[in-house]
């Protein structure tokens, strides 16, 4: 990470661009979600929320999070063994939301089987 | 500078620091204690207890089991008051209700309370810092603030048994919707036994938690000078990877846990589905629209991996013992450092083979039977390897290697009852029966606890200065070895045979069907049936065979003979290196590492082992691998 | 003893130790709140019922956004300004981002307050009514309980004659709020029979206490203890007893198994009798003047002639009508009840049509004829947007949610087009916080309801317990509101007391406050993705 005066004072203008783009990520978000008035063309998908809308929704909170760890949280010059813990754990935890999600999504009661 | 020497040196070094710069009072020193030695042994003390507890749970279980229809004899109930008992036994019988109170809290008092504690806390608190060459933990309050935790979780657990409610009631797995609805009756919610069992989990799991950070940070950073990935002893490999399942797997348990206390207090539906119905209070007044499905996902997330955190502390010990007493390397020492770690890794992914019967649906199902069997292939490795070492070795059959010994074919049969279970097809007839609680019960009693005992007989001199009697010894292990068979194995027989595990009466309700012979299920009830009171003599005669450790363990520490040195055994690895018992601080040179961790019969060497931590001489030849100084390669 | 590399990193790793357990605690927790987040979308992808989208006002939601970003933004400056050796710097910016940790939880309690005194109710045709109740009063006076607080209009009333308690549980405070009650109409509540027991063995019976003797908890205390006592006792001589059955049957049939025996093994109940002591499982009081006592839904299962609490008192007496009074209805939502109806076939406004609302409340029908006109209104502008489909189906439809739930905003427009009730732009402002603003628009636009007990499928507050939306969105931002003030109390301690810290080496301090930043922008972290989940999806 950044430790001279010279680097950090740098990096104060990063972090400063950092917090523009989370602020207007996150007026993006609600404008996204709510298309009001001629912002109309923003709503994406069908009219109203759908899955469309989770995912750029999804998307600008990732883009959001990724921003505030890697600038915020120093991941952009961190030790190997930070990212193996860190990443390890997204990536476990994508197993468990994946699976449930595999699981909730093939049911045992297949309905063309019952029909 | 031997061995000997360098202890002997800096032991009166170590009087003097000892003097100068600490000297705590009582209650700093033993009770609020941040010495990882200390609060390893607290650990154990604690641990040890709460298994004698969990064993007598299990012997008023094997009561019912055997004899439904008689009153549970004095010497059992002489425990609890006779109000309890009023309120909980039906002219002194076992009801169904307080067995399955019993068996909830018998299986969380020995997973959660008893095992884990003794094989992460009490052995990986007090031997991995003296391994890897460090002074202390990297965060001695929070360890301490660990223990505490850990206790504070297990009383409040404990304490339910007194309550108005009784203590849990709906398996140590904590099911909903029964766990959603259990205790309903209670008004004041935090002072139901189902709440203060979530509460008490919340606990252990923080404790855990803090636990497992402070475990790997140890590990990662204070290793001693020299010591590097591959020199590491295995023993800390399997803390490592016990911590990481710590760390990773207990968090969506512990989301469950609040999910589930939610539910409870807040009447929140989390795993309540719409519709629910109960004979005793109708439509349940709840929002519904939950899904039970869930809270086994997340359970059983925490619960697979749990498995190898019990698991791993004894295969850790028994990896520590063997080499010790065969004067020879671990075989496949590496490889069963990649097979630990792939074991973890998988055992993330494995964990609704326990939920074959859910209704989860056949591709998932499918996905997870494979991973399941791939599981087995590291767990294999390891197991082999250990047979291995065996091979070809001058055997000591000291007091830890006869326990290490019958760890291997244990867990053995353990491991092996195991895989017809990974099938889906085999679980449609096993699920549920005893089949599956023989299973694991040879995995976790004759294998992990075994693994442990033989932790306890190979540190204590370390822990005491004293060696354990080896008569008493023999004393509590054969019998301990046959009756923990005479306990299980037939549980093997009965499950297959279709016997479910949740009978309080062991069956003895399907007997009066039996008499019609149309009936095949309550004739193959009566064929089986009288096992039970061949297990329940198992279980008392293993309650006898304890007592010889509680004597041995006690006695030894005040009478038992005194250690020569400071390396009794002879062995290579750095916990040998400290004073007898080591002080606060530990260490009384500076420790630095030459060499892998098991350095036994070198051809090149005079004795027939070399420590990790003894000087290379100058003269003799440098064999590869071993760097001549440690600190210019190496870390610092 | 000194634990190295604590403000040094160690050079292979090129850590401090600190730094190592904070990620590590941020993986794990990881797991935790990705084990919610898992529960989330497993619970929505089963939702049985209409998931209630979008239910929450943005712009606090929004508003606390910004404000974390901010102090996220603060604790990395601050940060910095203790590499740069600036102390002031550091103690302002610190001073900013706990202070912006103190107004996220104030806004968020301010949302939670709300939700807490809001009410919905599920009728049995599966229609949703959500609004304010209102308070009990007597003679236009409000009621207040035992601890003083108004009583919402919302409990069961019974005319109870007799109360049983049991001996083995009752509810303290159950049994003081009924007396409180009884006091408050005058009415006695009196033992109803003489208790006479045997209290010890071989001895005659002595009177516990005689027939008109006055409710108390003393007085129930005391019978407890009897009882259980000859409980205690009691069980005891059973146990003996059948221990030398089983021995005698044992000694009389050699080599027999107990189950071949048990049908003749039991016990002499009649040579027991002369040392049983006496059991009273229930005591029973008699009301003299039968009076009205309220009860919470919750704790009694009703019934029209005797009802029994959660701790097993059974009250005997007429159920009087108990309805659920909102004192303004907010939303009407027929969501559930269409899903319901397509699921069997019928069409949505048949089933809106049949409903009981409908079908009792002019207003409602009155609401749902605009509500309609509305709808129309809005699916032509999406039809002129959008144009129609080959077959004729228009390209986008308005959703479930727009067309069958009239929310606090339809009605507030409603109110504004039919009565003209108009309220000013600062008022109006406040309600994109506060949610709708009964006291300004009244009960022109917000009407009165009275739900019959009868009616109820389920009702509760905008808590936990409403629908699992609600319960996941309480677990989550409460459990992130807790690492909030855990974050926020760890950086007030480094800036009120990282003085001596600083002085005696500045790098140590800065690392620390690098530590409690690493989990302060994980907590934000934690948010960014919460809002969109909970606020906008």
């Amino acid at each position: 990470m950044a430790d001279s005066i010279e680097e950090i004072q740098k990096s104060k203008k990063t972090y400063l661009a950092v917090f523009g783009a989370l602020l207007v990520g996150t007026v993006l978000t609600v404008l996204v979600a709510e298309a009001p008035g001629w912002l109309y063309w923003l709503d994406v998908g069908e009219h109203g929320f759908d899955k469309w809308d989770a995912i750029v929704g999804m998307l600008i909170a990732g883009t959001k999070a990724s921003l505030v760890a890697v600038i915020f949280m120093h991941l952009n010059h961190e030790k190997k063994l930070i990212y193996w813990v860190f990443f390890g754990a997204i990536f476990f935890f994508a197993c468990l939301a994946g699976l449930l999600a595999l699981a909730k999504g093939s049911p045992i009661f297949d309905y063309l089987f019952y029909k | 500078m031997s061995a000997k020497a360098a202890s002997h040196d800096s032991h009166d070094h170590h009087d003097d620091h000892a003097d100068h710069h600490h000297n705590p009072g009582w209650l700093a020193k033993y009770v609020f204690s941040t010495d990882h030695k200390t609060i390893g042994i607290q650990y154990g003390i604690t641990a040890l207890l709460f298994l004698a507890f969990g064993f007598y749970l299990m012997m008023v279980m094997r009561w019912s089991i055997a004899y439904p229809h008689q009153p549970l004899p004095d010497w059992m109930g002489w425990i609890f008051s006779d109000t309890w008992k009023s309120r909980w036994l039906q002219d002194g019988k076992v009801t169904g209700e307080t067995y399955n109170m019993f068996g909830a809290m018998h299986g969380t008092i020995m997973v959660f309370l008893g095992i884990v504690p003794l094989g992460f806390g009490a052995f990986g608190n007090y031997v991995t810092p003296l391994q890897i060459g460090a002074v202390d933990m990297a965060f001695p309050k929070l360890n301490m603030v660990s223990y505490w935790t850990y206790l504070a979780g297990g009383l409040v657990m404990c304490a339910s048994f007194f309550m108005e409610s009784g203590a849990a009631k709906s398996g140590w797995t904590n099911y909903s919707p029964l766990a959603g609805f259990a205790d309903g009756q209670i008004v004041n919610q935090w002072l139901a036994g189902q709440t203060q069992w979530l509460i008490g989990l919340v606990l252990l799991i923080t404790s855990s938690l803090l636990g497992s950070v402070n475990f790997i940070t140890t590990i990662i950073n204070l290793r001693a000078r020299g010591m590097t990935w591959m020199r590491l002893p295995f023993f800390v490999w399997a803390m490592l990877v016990t911590g990481f399942l710590l760390l990773l797997a207990f968090p969506p348990l512990e989301a469950a846990g609040i999910m589930q206390l939610m539910d409870r207090v807040a009447h929140s539906s989390f795993f309540m589905p719409s519709g629910l119905f109960t004979k005793a209070d109708g439509l349940a007044d709840l929002a519904g629209g939950g899904s039970p499905l869930l809270f086994q996902h997340l359970f059983w997330f925490l619960g697979h991996p749990e498995v190898y955190v019990l698991l791993l502390p004894a295969i850790a010990c028994v990896a520590e013992i063997i080499p010790v007493n065969t004067r020879k390397p671990l075989w496949g020492y590496k490889s069963m450092v990649y097979s630990v770690l792939i074991l973890g890794f998988l055992s993330f992914i494995v964990w609704a083979h326990h939920m074959y019967m859910t209704g989860m649906g056949s591709s998932v199902s499918t996905f997870f039977q494979t991973t399941t069997v791939l599981i087995s292939i590291p767990s294999v490795v390891i197991i082999t390897a250990l047979l291995i070492s065996l091979w070809g070795g001058s055997i000591r059959f000291t007091p830890p290697m006869l326990w290490a010994c019958a760890f291997i074919p244990m867990f053995g049969i353990g491991g092996l009852t195991g895989l017809p279970l990974a099938f889906n097809l085999v679980g449609l007839h096993l699920h549920d029966t005893y089949y599956v609680i023989g299973h694991f019960h040879y995995v976790v009693a004759p294998g992990i606890l075994f693994g442990l005992f033989a932790g306890v007989h190979h540190w204590y001199p370390k822990i005491t200065g004293r060696y354990t009697n080896s008569f008493l010894n023999h004393l509590h292990f054969w019998p301990s070895l046959v009756c923990m068979n005479v306990l299980f194995f037939p549980m093997l027989v009965q499950g297959m045979a279709g016997f479910h595990r949740r009978w309080y009466n062991g069956g003895d309700a399907y007997l009066e069907k039996a008499a019609d012979s149309a009936n095949v299920f309550g004739n193959i009830v009566r064929e089986h049936i009288d096992l039970n009171i061949v297990m329940s003599y198992g279980a008392w005669a293993l309650a006898v065979a304890q007592i010889p450790f509680i004597i041995n363990f006690l006695l030894a520490w005040k009478m038992g003979r005194k250690v020569e040195n400071d390396n009794p055994w002879d062995a290579t690895t750095l916990e040998w290196a400290t004073p007898t018992p080591p002080g606060h601080g530990n260490f009384t040179f500076d420790v630095a590492i030459y060499r892998g961790p098991y350095e036994y019969s070198r051809p090149d060497c005079d004795k027939d082992y070399l420590p990790q931590w003894q000087v290379p001489d100058k003269n003799a030849r440098v064999s590869e691998g071993e760097s001549e100084v440690a600190a210019s390669k190496d870390t610092h | 003893m000194e634990i190295p590399y604590i403000f040094t990193p160690r050079k292979d790793t090129g850590l401090v130790n600190s730094k190592i357990a904070i990620w590590l605690f941020l993986a794990s927790e990881v797991m935790l709140f990705g084990g919610f987040f898992s529960a989330y979308v497993y619970l929505r992808l089963g939702a049985d019922y209409p998931w209630p989208e979008r239910s929450l006002p943005v712009l606090p939601g929004l508003i606390n956004t910004f404000v974390l970003i901010a102090s996220s933004v603060t604790v990395v400056f601050a940060w910095a300004a203790l590499k740069m050796r600036k102390w002031r710097q550091f103690q302002v910016y610190m001073a900013i981002t706990v202070a912006c940790a103190a107004l996220f939880m104030v806004l968020k309690g301010i949302e939670y307050y709300l939700k807490f005194h809001h009410q919905a109710v599920r009728l049995h045709d599966y229609s949703i009514v959500e609004g304010h109740l209102g308070y009990e009063k007597e003679d236009g006076k409000l009621v207040l309980d035992r601890k003083g607080h108004p009583i919402e209009e919302n409990m069961i009333r019974i005319k109870a004659e007799k109360i049983s308690f049991s001996t083995k549980r009752y509810h303290a405070a159950w049994v003081e709020e009924m007396l409180a009650e009884a006091s408050h109409h005058q009415a006695e509540i009196n033992l109803e029979a003489d208790i006479t027991l045997v209290v010890e063995e071989g001895k005659p019976a002595i009177e516990i206490a005689k027939a008109g003797a006055p409710l108390s908890l003393e007085l129930l205390n005391k019978i407890k203890d009897v009882h259980i006592a000859a409980l205690a006792h009691n069980s005891q001589l059973r146990t003996v007893a059948l221990r030398e059955a089983w021995k005698t049957a044992h000694e009389a049939n050699p080599g027999k198994k107990d189950r071949e025996l048990s049908e003749g093994v039991g016990i002499d109940m009649e040579a027991l009798k002369p040392s049983m002591l006496g059991e009273i499982p229930s005591v029973t009081f008699v009301v003299a003047s039968p009076v009205e006592l309220l009860f919470k839904p919750r704790d009694i299962k009703e019934g029209p002639s005797s009802s029994t609490l959660r701790d097993d008192t059974v009250i005997t007496g007429k159920m009087e009508d108990s309805p659920m009074v909102f004192h303004y209805v907010d939303a009407i939502d027929f969501q559930w009840l269409v899903m319901k109806a397509e699921k069997k076939g019928i069409a949505a406004e048949t089933a809106i049509e049949n409903s009981w609302l409908m079908k009792n409340h002019d207003f409602v029908r009155e609401a749902w004829e605009w509500h309609l006109k509305q709808t129309a209104k809005k699916q032509k502008a999406l039809n002129d947007r959008y144009g129609f489909k080959k077959d004729g189906t228009p390209v986008r439809v308005l959703t479930e949610k727009e067309l069958y739930r009239m929310g606090w905003k339809d009605l507030a427009e409603k109110g504004v087009d039919t009565k003209g009730v108009k309220i000013s732009g600062f008022d109006k402002l406040k309600e994109e916080f506060m949610g709708p603003n009964y006291d300004a628009r009244g009960n022109e636009t917000f009407e009165e309801l009275s739900v019959p007990r009868d009616q109820i499928r389920y009702a509760s507050k905008f808590t936990p317990s409403w629908n699992n939306y609600y319960a996941i969105y309480f677990t989550i931002t409460g459990l992130h509101g807790l690492h909030v003030i855990g974050g926020a109390l760890v950086l007030l301690y480094y800036l009120l007391f990282g003085r001596k810290m600083y002085l005696s080496n500045p790098e140590w301090l800065a690392n620390r406050v690098e530590v409690g930043g690493l989990f302060w922008h994980f907590v934000d972290l934690i948010w960014i993705f919460a809002f969109p989940i909970f606020y906008l999806m």
